[in-house]
C-alpha cells in the first residue's frame, strides 16, 4: 500500500487496511489545515473495517475545521464496500 | 470505474439465480462482525465480473457477536447464511457450507480476505485444466506473504516439517484458507472428513491423496489480517492431536465409508459421527 500526497490530495494504491491506518492518519493530519482533503481511491482494491473507521475519523477531522473529506474515483470493490456498510451515505463521494 | 462490472454485481445482489450456480463460495465465520462485510463486498464485486452464475454461502460457526445479523441485513439475493447453534470448529463450518453449495466448483475462503479474491481465477484455471483440488499456497514459488508475524512463521515451519515427515502430502502449504474443489471432489472429501478443528485442511488433503485425486498448488499473495482469532499455541497442540487422530482413523478404516451425509433441505445438518457418539 502506498500513500502519496499532493497538497490536499491523498492518492492511495493497493490494500487499505489496518496495517496502513496510522500512515493514512499521519498523511491526513499533514495536509493543509484549511480546506477540503481529496482521497483518490481509484487504485485501492480492498478496504477493511479499520480503514473504514479511519476514513470516518478523517471526515470528522475535516468537518471540525469546516471542511470536508472527499472520496474520489472509487474503485468498484471500494464503492460496493461503502454501500454495504452504508458509509456511502455518511461520507462525501465525488 | 467500470460500470459493466458493477452492473453484474448489482444484478447478483438483487436478483435470485434462475439457473444452478457454476461457482459456490463458502466463507466460514466465527465472530467476524468486524471483518466480514468488507470481505463480502470484495468477493461479490470481483466474482460478479466473471459472468457466471454464482452463490455465496456464509457458514456461521456459532458466533456470539452479530455476524449472522449483519450478513442477513445485507439482503443479498444470492447469499445465504447457515446458522450454527454452537461453535463446532472451522472444519465443521466449511463442511456445512460445502454441503449447502450447489455449484460445479466450490471455493472456501477465509473471512478476513487475507488471500485476495483476485486469485480466484488462478485457482479456477487449474480446476479447468483437470485438477480436482487446488490449494492456494503461501509457500509455493511466486507467493507473496506480507505482515506475517514471527510466531506464525515459526508455527508454519513446524507444521510443514511435521506433516512432511508424517504424511508426505505433496503440498507446501496445507493451511491457507483459500482452496477450490470440483463439486465431486468436495462431496467425496467432506463426507469422509472427521476433523472439525483448525487442522481439517490437513485431513482433507491427506484424503485427497488417499483417493488419488489430482491436487494442484497455486502461489497466492497473503496479507496477515490484524485481529486474527487464531491462538498459535493452542492450534499447535490441536494440530499434533489431530495428526495422531488422522493416522489412527486411517488404521481403523474410518475413512473407508462416509462419515457425514449432505442434509436434505428438510433436515438439519446430520453428522453420522455425532449420532454415533
Amino acid at each position: 500500500m502506498q500513500i502519496t500526497t499532493d497538497g490536499s490530495t491523498l492518492t492511495l494504491d493497493g490494500r487499505f487496511d489496518a496495517h496502513v491506518a496510522d500512515d493514512f492518519r499521519t498523511a491526513v493530519e499533514a495536509c493543509a489545515p484549511q480546506g477540503d482533503i481529496d482521497v483518490d481511491l481509484a487504485s485501492v482494491d480492498f478496504i477493511d473495517s479499520t480503514a473504514l473507521a479511519e476514513l470516518v475519523r478523517a471526515m470528522k477531522h475535516c468537518r471540525e475545521r469546516g471542511a470536508d473529506l472527499i472520496l474520489t474515483s472509487l474503485s468498484n470493490p471500494v464503492r460496493v464496500i461503502l454501500e454495504l456498510t452504508r458509509l456511502d451515505q455518511a461520507l462525501t463521494i465525488r | 470505474m467500470n460500470d459493466t462490472n458493477l452492473d453484474g454485481y448489482r444484478r447478483w445482489a438483487a436478483e435470485p439465480l434462475t439457473v444452478p450456480p457454476r461457482f459456490s463460495i463458502v466463507i466460514p465465520a466465527y465472530n467476524e462482525s468486524f471483518r466480514i462485510v468488507p470481505t463480502i463486498g470484495a468477493i461479490a464485486t470481483h466474482v460478479s465480473t466473471l459472468g457466471e452464475p454464482w452463490e455465496l454461502i456464509v457458514a456461521d460457526d456459532g458466533s456470539t457477536d452479530d455476524t449472522v445479523e449483519l450478513v442477513e441485513d445485507l439482503q443479498l439475493a444470492n447469499c445465504q447464511v447457515l446458522v450454527a447453534e454452537k461453535n463446532g470448529g472451522k472444519g465443521s463450518a466449511v463442511r456445512r457450507g460445502i454441503f449447502a453449495s450447489r455449484g460445479d466448483i466450490v471455493l472456501f475462503a477465509d473471512a478476513d480476505q487475507s488471500t485476495p479474491i483476485e486469485h480466484f481465477g488462478d485457482l479456477l484455471a487449474e480446476i479447468e485444466a483437470g485438477h480436482d483440488v487446488v490449494v492456494g499456497s503461501r509457500a509455493a514459488d511466486g507467493a507473496d506473504v506480507a505482515n506475517k508475524s514471527k510466531v506464525r512463521d515459526l508455527f508454519s515451519w513446524g507444521l510443514k516439517t511435521v506433516q512432511r515427515v508424517a504424511f508426505a502430502i505433496p503440498v507446501s502449504d496445507t493451511q491457507c484458507g483459500f482452496k477450490m474443489f470440483t463439486a465431486d471432489a468436495a462431496d467425496l472429501l467432506f463426507k469422509r472428513q472427521v476433523v472439525d478443528e483448525f487442522s481439517f485442511d490437513l485431513e482433507i488433503l491427506w484424503l485427497a491423496q488417499r483417493f488419488d485425486l489430482s491436487v494442484a498448488e497455486v502461489p497466492v499473495s497473503w496479507i496477515d489480517a490484524p485481529g486474527s482469532t487464531v491462538d498459535a499455541v493452542q492450534v499447535a497442540r490441536e494440530f499434533v492431536r489431530d495428526m495422531i487422530a488422522i493416522r489412527r482413523n486411517a488404521r481403523r478404516g474410518v475413512y473407508e465409508t462416509d462419515n457425514h451425509q449432505r442434509p436434505t433441505p428438510e433436515d438439519p445438518p446430520t453428522a453420522l459421527l455425532d449420532q454415533a457418539a
